[in-house]
């Protein structure tokens, strides 16, 4: 029971913790998501220093900065340091879109750079890029999952309680998205979308497009606990004192979907936000200047930047370890939520 | 008896692709813009001109309209026009077709046949491992998105240099013979096959583990062990049949992730299958590419359901029963 | 046996329900006929239990007669008026007075509410009085039953199965209905329980002039408290008589081979009372 409850604290602190670096991407990115450094194209990841080139220890760690060695190649550059700094006067940023402030975490005095992922090949920081990513990545996962299961506890708890024709029809519809090949209706999706409107609406069209293809699974978990939870005594003794198909679905039924519901949620939300990254990867979901997770990688289409810049693959790995969160979560839930029974 | 099970399960699946079929043709009608969108913005070209193509494409017809030409092609073999080749839809996609399905067969083949001993293994030996470690390990594999997978293996190829980079054939090898075409075709495969292969690995070997062992635990198979029977005779005459069931019914449902992967790894790995294709036409809109593709990934994947649903009616007695 | 005249409560005629399984594409249907053409009255104050093997011929026309499901045929007669035509808030006022009691305690009960919650349920869902009213009267009935009221917060799981039937059974007494219908109720619970239980309802049937039908598979527990028997075999009532003249003169083969199956339990009693 403890380790249990444990684990599932364990990622929701971690989960709660990439969220808010994302929702504050602001603050703990020292750059913005289309500042460019045009003289800075693939840098690799900056190196933080703790010893100078002359032997002496430095308290405060410091990077270095980069010069032209004459020949177009960049080198470091180590007659130049510049220290790490904590809440730094950086570019202004908005913050929740109500104010704006120029706060950073953390960055290095000018003309220095910190880039903590590398660059991409506009010498835009990656880092930045990343959080500010998150944004629309993780946003993407969690309404269209939202949304998916939402729609499949309706279906499902309507499909398995009244049965019959509406749950025939439910089914059988359910069997349709089903088979469909979602990556392809998907892309059947994005060349139906007119040309001039704006990200915003690309994204929310894509979002819930997502989240309507995928209600049939949910939806069919939810039925079967329906149709099991219906048969209790408890429900018939209910229905025995007069109870509404309201009150039963209310009071009895549907608190013994919320876990199938809540683990379902944390299970999609990975696959939804794989769904968008691979979109946008193919350069069919949000566009420039809008980025996403997806956008960071799509340059890795080209032979020359997968085969010689490593870091460009950063961002997909950090994917890992999230997932992985999700999925222990959503482990350690399916523990915690077993049907109560006597 | 088998004849109507049958009968059943076709009509089922024609029914349900013609309804994918109108479901995709309304969504990509759906846009108010369309394929010469661009060309309308070009000051040079006229307006006319425009209409002009418009009306030689059918695109000015009401919908019911364009869906009742666009049947009619279907039927002819044609599957509509594409815009961008101003060819039939149709002849494009066959040999697209071809080469998805030899890329998703060859990986079904291979993440099968690597699922099936790694998932019973695992089952058998479940006691030395407990179920933590090797949860783990497989939610370590199945959280490694495709994405990544398929980007590693392409650095493999272009670093490694032992596997072509793209491409299903090598340029200037226009050998006429059968045995080196098929090598090279082979040697092309072989990555891409691999990535898709992996990409579906995880779940795979997750079910078949826990399909054997719901029936390792089962009271029939305790009995048959008190018998005495060794070990090999009742993992292969007794648990696999009944596990057979669920795996089956598995596999139908692996066709559907298998395509949509499969998508993936094509662009990457530049195989010229529907997945590249879907992508351009996706970008310039055209139109009838999108639906025919769709309506074909659709159809394997139905085409893999029902070969499930054969299989699992002639392995399984008690629904023949029914 | 008082002889008085009997008021009838409820009155069923030419009951009969039957189960149809569909498939889809098939031409035939499989049919399930639970019971047919069974004709009852159950009168104010008078236990009559229905006997016979177990199946689902007796539960299903228990939940007939509590109004849970609809027959194929005939029709339901209560107090006088037909049931069938009722209008939807006139079925719901009507669910007051029939109330249904489960085999098993433990599957009737929700889990997840406590006990005083159980109980004031029906009050819930028929909106009669205030919360605290209903507390109030839930916690009235735990007493009634003979549970003690400082366990209204408890969980199920934390009664006996004995306590659990005392909770079903004051739960089905909060609307005050008329008729109770005790499906098996008893056939869970262990001599002593049964004993107990059935002291509690010869009490109430005393006081509030309760209606009981009883069904059950076990002829000498019937014996001990109803007034009437109405044999049930193959899904028709072969047989309706008072308890005593059933014993006395069995008609039926099947009545005589229930008798005949208890006859050494009863030897064994007679042995040890005696």
């Amino acid at each position: 029971m403890v380790s249990r409850h444990r684990k599932l604290v364990a990622c929701a602190v971690v989960l709660a913790g990439v969220h808010a670096a994302v929702l504050f991407a602001g603050f703990f990115a020292p750059y913005g998501y289309a500042t460019q450094n045009r003289e800075l194209p693939f840098i690799p990841p900056t190196r933080l220093h703790l010893i100078d080139s002359r032997g002496t220890f430095h308290s405060r760690p410091f990077v270095y900065g980069w010069r032209d060695d004459g020949s177009g190649a960049l080198q470091v550059d180590a007659t130049h340091s510049y220290p790490l700094r904590f809440f730094v006067q950086g570019s202004p940023y908005k913050v929740a879109s109500l104010f704006v402030s120029r706060v950073h975490l953390f960055g290095v005095e000018e003309p220095g750079r910190i880039f903590l992922l590398g660059t991409d090949g506009f010498g835009r920081d990656q880092f930045s890029r990343f959080l500010y990513g998150g944004q629309v990545s993780l946003l993407a996962g969690l309404i269209a999952a939202a949304l998916s299961v939402s729609l499949g506890l309706l279906a499902g708890a309507l499909a398995g309680f009244y049965g019959g024709r509406i749950d025939e029809a439910l089914m059988r519809g359910g069997e349709l998205f089903l088979g469909l090949p979602w990556l392809y209706l998907l892309f059947a999706v994005r060349a139906a979308m007119p040309l001039h409107i704006t990200q915003w609406q690309v994204f929310l069209l894509l979002v819930s497009v997502m989240g309507l293809i995928g209600w049939a699974r949910p939806a069919r978990l939810v039925r079967g606990i329906v149709l099991s939870a219906k048969e209790r005594n408890f429900v018939v003794a209910a229905r025995g004192f007069g109870a509404s198909d309201a009150y039963l679905l209310r009071r009895l039924v549907l608190p013994q979907a919320s876990g199938v519901a809540v683990t379902q949620i944390t299970l999609l939300i990975p696959q939804y936000i794989l769904a968008e990254v691979t979109l946008t990867f193919l350069g069919l979901g949000v566009a420039e200047p809008m980025p996403s997770w997806g956008s960071l990688l799509s340059s890795l289409q080209q032979y020359y930047v997968v085969s010689s810049y490593w870091w460009m693959f950063l961002p997909a790995a950090l994917l890992i370890p999230l997932f992985l969160t999700y999925y222990l979560a959503a482990d350690a839930l399916q523990e915690h939520w077993k049907p109560v029974t006597l | 008896m088998r004849t109507r099970f049958l009968i059943r399960r076709f009509t089922h699946a024609a029914l349900l692709l013609l309804a994918i079929s109108l479901l995709s043709f309304a969504l990509a009608q759906l846009a108010p813009g369309d394929f010469f969108d661009q060309m309308r913005m070009n000051p040079r070209v006229s307006a006319q001109t425009v209409e002009g193509l418009r009306s030689e494409y059918g695109l000015d017809r009401s919908f019911a309209v364009r869906y009742g030409l666009w049947l009619r092609s279907v039927v002819g073999g044609e599957f509509g026009i594409s815009l961008a080749y101003n060819s039939p839809v149709g002849p494009l996609l066959v040999p697209r077709a071809r080469n998805t399905l030899l890329l998703t067969g060859v990986s079904t083949v291979l993440a099968w046949l690597l699922a099936v001993p790694v998932g019973v293994w695992s089952a058998t030996n479940r006691r030395k491992f407990s179920r933590q470690s090797s949860g783990l390990a497989t939610s370590t594999l199945l959280t490694i998105p495709d994405l990544l997978l398929f980007l590693c293996l392409l650095l493999f190829a272009v670093r490694s240099g032992w596997f072509p980079s793209g491409g299903m054939a090598s340029l200037g090898s226009r050998n006429p013979d059968l045995f080196h075409r098929m090598k090279d075709i082979a040697w092309h495969l072989f990555l891409p096959s691999l990535g898709l292969a992996l990409a579906t690995l995880p779940i795979l070997v997750r079910h078949v583990r826990s399909a054997m062992i719901e029936v390792l635990d089962s009271p029939f198979m305790r009995a048959a062990r008190s018998h005495g029977i060794p070990h090999s005779r009742l993992l292969f005459r007794f648990a696999l049949p009944v596990a057979a069931n669920p795996l089956i019914s598995l596999f139908g449902c692996s066709v559907a992730t298998m395509l949509s992967s499969s998508l993936l790894v094509e662009v990457i790995m530049s195989w010229p299958g529907l997945g590249p294709l879907l992508v351009e036409a996706t970008l310039n809109k055209d139109v009838y590419i999108v639906v025919g593709t769709v309506m074909l990934s659709a159809l394997f994947l139905i085409a893999g359901n029902l070969v499930a649903d054969v299989l699992l009616f002639t392995v399984d007695p008690r629904i023949r029963r029914e | 046996m008082t002889t008085t005249p009997l008021t009838p409560l409820l009155q069923v005629q030419n009951l009969g329900k039957e189960y149809v399984q569909t498939q889809p594409f098939v031409r035939t249907q499989l049919t399930v006929q639970a019971f047919e053409s069974v004709n009852l009255t159950f009168y104010r104050g008078v236990t009559l239990a229905i006997v016979g093997e177990s199946g689902a011929g007796k539960s299903s026309l228990a939940r007939c007669l509590a109004l849970l499901e609809n027959p194929s045929r005939g029709d339901i007669w209560f107090e006088g008026e037909s049931v069938r035509n009722l209008a939807k808030n006139e079925l719901f006022v009507l669910h007051r007075q029939i109330q249904l009691i489960f085999q098993d305690p433990t599957s009737a009960l929700n889990p997840r509410f406590s006990a005083a919650e159980i109980i004031a349920e029906p009050l819930l869902i028929q909106r009669i009085g205030t919360k605290a009213h209903q507390r109030e009267r839930a916690l009235e009935l735990m007493q009634l039953v003979g549970l003690s009221p400082d366990a209204g917060s408890k969980l199920p799981l934390e009664f006996s199965g004995g306590q659990r039937q005392r909770m079903a059974i004051a739960r089905a007494l909060a609307l005050e209905p008329k008729l109770l219908i005790l499906d098996e109720a008893l056939s869970n619970l262990d001599r002593a329980n049964q004993e107990n239980i059935l002291q509690l309802l010869d009490e109430l049937q005393a006081a509030h002039s309760l209606t009981y039908v009883h069904i059950s598979h076990d002829l000498p527990l019937v014996s001990r408290f109803a007034d009437e028997v109405a044999v049930m075999h193959s899904g028709r009532i072969v047989e309706h008589k008072s308890v005593a003249e059933l014993f006395a003169h069995p008609d039926h083969a099947y009545t005589r081979q229930l008798l005949h199956a208890m006859q050494p339990r009863e030897g064994v009693w007679l042995g040890r009372s005696a």
